[in-house]
């Protein structure tokens, strides 16, 4: 037989042994996802039930204290159907098409903010600063504007923070309850100008403890404070309370509509 | 007479999941399993008091979206399956465990659980247990107080002021179609409270609301009482703080009555449990195992190792723990009203859901305390927020302080790294559905562009449901959570470009106002 024949029939072996190989490692790696997205998919069952009403930081119960005793591995029958969660919804756009930089509070000390900026705003911004643009930096600069009204150049105080790695928002330590707070989203120079491109709402931290604002029409009754605060375990805060109140004494002055089905009392009972 | 009151209220909420698009769907199973074994509880409880003539007052809300999967016949039908399949398998389990009597008769209490939940669902309260609880608020022992729309995170919406209106105005409606009257009271989603928000509220017509221990504490100027009598807000709203104290003994997990050795263990399911082929019926499509509802032990202890349930051990345990829930309600009302000069309240909170079925006995915790309160002892009330107003209406007037009762009293379980990048297109979409509103001020309800407005309403609040960001953070079923928010985002987005562009596409409309189907009667005006 010619050997050029044989040398073809062997290759030709070769290739279908090659090509049966590889569907046969396919249906191993097939198995061997089915497996592990199975192991993986019954940890999440084992506690998927705790989002239950979970909310408080001493909620019940938050951690299981026992794990069942045995979780074997179903083995699903030859019947089974797949139930996948696929609504027809591409990913959400990037951005709006908008230049503008969104405050939020969290929390007493921390605040949150997210921005988009146009690549023509960022581009004619480098523009106008020219040979400045040179090692400038994005940067969010916090003001304070508790109590005042924002001219752009009166905030209690000022200071920037450079953002990083493209990052599209960012949460911020003020660390100062019951203060005012507004940012811009900017451009630093290593010069120190900032050149502003969108400016933040204006939100204010919460209080972090008792208000130091008495009703004056309680004066005269701090033991009452006194019995019934000091059971509750929570700290008075320190911090001398700045804030004007004059709606506060105005409403307290004038009385307020009581809701209730007598309609007309007066607010303070004083 | 009583020397004070305490107020129980029970937060009742589900996030909207219907899914007419598959023949059965895992997170429907949320619903079922709260059908039966917190809500048909409760409705026994509740029945069996006024049965025996038991005077009491309890405040429950009932949200919009869980109201509107109750009454929807869809679901309906479904839990009827669900219950169904295990009565059959807990009529399997009596078979089976016939020769251990300690399982046995578990088996056979399962078989009543499940056959009284599908009669009291589906025969005495005709599929619609809303009725019950309609039946309990018109006896004068239930005020129902709603919620809002979706369950929204109102702090989180940044002032806009129309997308918070709507989420309450649209509860508010909601309410008054399914109870006959307006909403007296509301839960803030998440004990959520801003200042402002009830200036909102009283537009709507609601009285009340409840806060967070440190919303009232924190309040400027300083409120006399504490957390234990109401203030008003500048707006004439009321606001009850959250007693942190009696919160504990039910919530805690260390120290919380549900931590007991003798109460049923919730993660001990034969779900999980038992052979996989025999409890393979009873599981969803896809096979994986899940809990099925019966479960056979007791917590015992830290280990792994688990004793048999006893229920009538369990019982005891339920009436003792109610016993001294109450004996710390009347020390701690006692020592309040010695330095008060008007009878204090205390309002203590919780998730309906723990009760039944986190807590299997909660239930009963509640029918044990309001029979003592009733029959044994003469220091504290049962009174609803309302009914203490209605007693003292002048209070003081005071702004709460912003606060949640999440992690840390504030907003950091809804806005960290795992679910911050949903508020940028919430706020945006909350916007655009304004822009809408204000765009198209006369558009006929009926016609493609109304129902595409209504439907973009719709989308819109379905998307603020706090129960998404609230479960990315949990960790688990993150997917659903993340899809579902995509999904009613880009519906939303979609439905706004097509309303301007005016090329409304009808069919995929009505599919979606199919699956969807939360509020019909949804005006979007309510954004202008």
């Amino acid at each position: 037989m010619d050997k050029g024949i044989i040398k073809e029939i062997f290759l030709l072996i070769l290739e279908i042994i090659k090509a049966l190989c590889e569907i046969l490692w396919k249906k191993i790696k097939n198995v061997t996802d089915l497996v592990w997205s199975r192991f993986f998919a019954l940890s999440d069952v084992s506690s998927e039930e705790q989002e239950w009403g979970v909310t408080g930081e001493d909620t019940w119960p938050t951690v299981p204290e026992v794990q069942p005793a045995k979780r074997e591995e179903p083995q699903p029958g030859s019947e089974r159907k797949e139930i996948i969660y696929v609504p027809e919804i591409p990913e959400l756009p990037d951005d709006y098409g908008d230049n503008r930089i969104v405050l939020m509070v969290r929390d007493t000390e921390w605040l949150f903010a997210y921005w988009e900026i146009q690549k023509g705003v960022m581009d004619s911004a480098l523009n106008t600063l020219g040979d400045m643009a040179h090692g400038a930096k994005i940067a969010v600069r916090i003001y304070d504007v508790t109590d005042i009204i924002f001219d752009g150049s009166n905030a209690h105080k000022r200071y920037d923070i450079e953002v990083t790695g493209g990052a599209r928002n960012w949460y911020i330590h003020v660390g100062e309850p019951d203060r005012s707070f507004c940012v811009d989203i900017g451009l630093l120079t290593s010069q120190g100008s900032f050149l502003t491109l969108a400016r933040s709402n204006t939100v204010r931290t919460p209080q972090a403890g008792v208000s130091e604002v008495i009703d004056e029409k309680w004066m005269g009754i701090e033991e009452i404070y006194e019995k019934i605060y000091a059971p509750m375990g929570r700290g008075i805060s320190e911090s001398v309370f700045e804030r004007a109140h004059k709606s506060w004494r105005e409403i307290q002055k004038e009385g307020v509509s009581s809701p209730g089905s007598s309609g007309g009392s007066t607010a303070s009972e004083g | 007479m009583g020397k004070g009151y305490l107020s129980l209220i029970l937060h009742a909420h589900l996030p909207f999941v219907r899914h007419p698009e598959y023949a059965e769907f895992l997170e429907e199973d949320w619903l079922f399993e709260a059908i039966t074994e917190t809500y048909v509880p409760l409705i026994d409880v509740f029945d069996r008091l006024i049965d025996d003539g038991v005077d009491f007052r309890i405040t429950m809300s009932l949200t919009p979206p869980l109201i509107s999967m109750l009454t929807d016949t869809l679901l309906q039908s479904r839990y009827i399956r669900y219950v169904e399949k295990r009565i059959e398998l807990a009529a399997k389990e009596i078979e089976r465990t016939k020769h251990q009597p300690e399982f046995n008769r578990l088996a056979q209490m399962y078989h009543r659980h499940f056959t009284d939940a599908r009669y009291v669902f589906a025969e005495k309260y005709q599929r619609n247990i809303i009725h019950a609880f309609k039946k309990f608020q018109d006896a004068g022992k239930l005020e129902i107080i709603t919620c809002g729309a979706t369950h929204g995170y109102l702090p989180l919406m940044n002032n806009n002021v129309n997308a918070m209106r709507a989420q309450i105005h649209v509860a508010a409606s909601h309410y008054e179609k399914h109870f006959g009257r307006r909403p007296r009271g509301i839960w803030l989603p998440e004990c959520a409270y801003e200042p402002g928000v009830d200036q909102i509220l009283r537009e709507a017509g609601i009285r009340f609301f409840i806060t967070e221990t440190h919303g009232i504490l924190f309040a400027s100027p300083r409120p006399k009482y504490g957390i234990y009598a109401p203030v008003y807000c500048p707006s004439g709203v009321a606001a009850f703080g959250r007693d942190a104290e009696s919160s504990k003994q039910v919530w805690s997990a260390k120290e919380g009555y549900p931590g007991d050795y003798f109460y049923r263990e919730f993660y001990r399911d034969v779900g999980f449990d038992l052979d996989y082929d025999y409890v393979r019926p009873y599981l969803h499509g896809d096979g994986k195992r899940t809990n099925i509802g019966i479960k056979y032990y007791r917590i015992t202890g830290k280990t792994d190792y688990k004793e048999p349930y006893l229920p009538e051990k369990a019982l005891d345990k339920a009436a003792e723990h109610a016993g001294n829930f109450m004996f710390n309600r009347e020390k701690q009302v006692e020592y309040l009203a010695s330095v008060m000069d008007r009878k204090p309240v205390v309002v203590a909170p919780y998730d309906a859901e723990l009760f039944g079925h986190w807590w299997f006995e909660g239930p009963q915790w509640i029918n044990f305390l309001f029979r003592k309160i009733a029959f044994d002892q003469k220091t504290i009330s049962l009174i609803t927020p309302l009914e203490y107003l209605e007693m003292y209406p002048v209070n003081q007037v005071s702004t709460p302080s912003l606060s949640s009762w999440g992690y840390k009293g504030y907003h950091e379980y809804w806005l960290n790294g795992s679910n911050d990048w949903i508020y940028r297109h919430l706020h945006k979409a909350s916007e655009r559905m304004v822009e809408l509103a204000k765009a198209y001020p006369y558009t006929p309800k009926d016609s493609l562009h109304g129902r595409a407005l209504n439907q973009a309403a719709r989308e819109l609040l379905l998307a603020q449901s706090s129960d998404w960001a609230f479960i990315m953070k949990t960790g688990t079923m993150v997917e659903y959570a993340v899809k579902r928010t995509k999904e009613h985002l880009f519906r939303f987005t979609k439905l706004y470009e097509d309303i301007l562009s005016g090329n409304i596409d009808a069919a995929w409309l009505s599919n979606i106002e199919g699956k969807d189907n939360i509020f019909p009667d949804i005006d979007y005006h309510i954004y202008q």
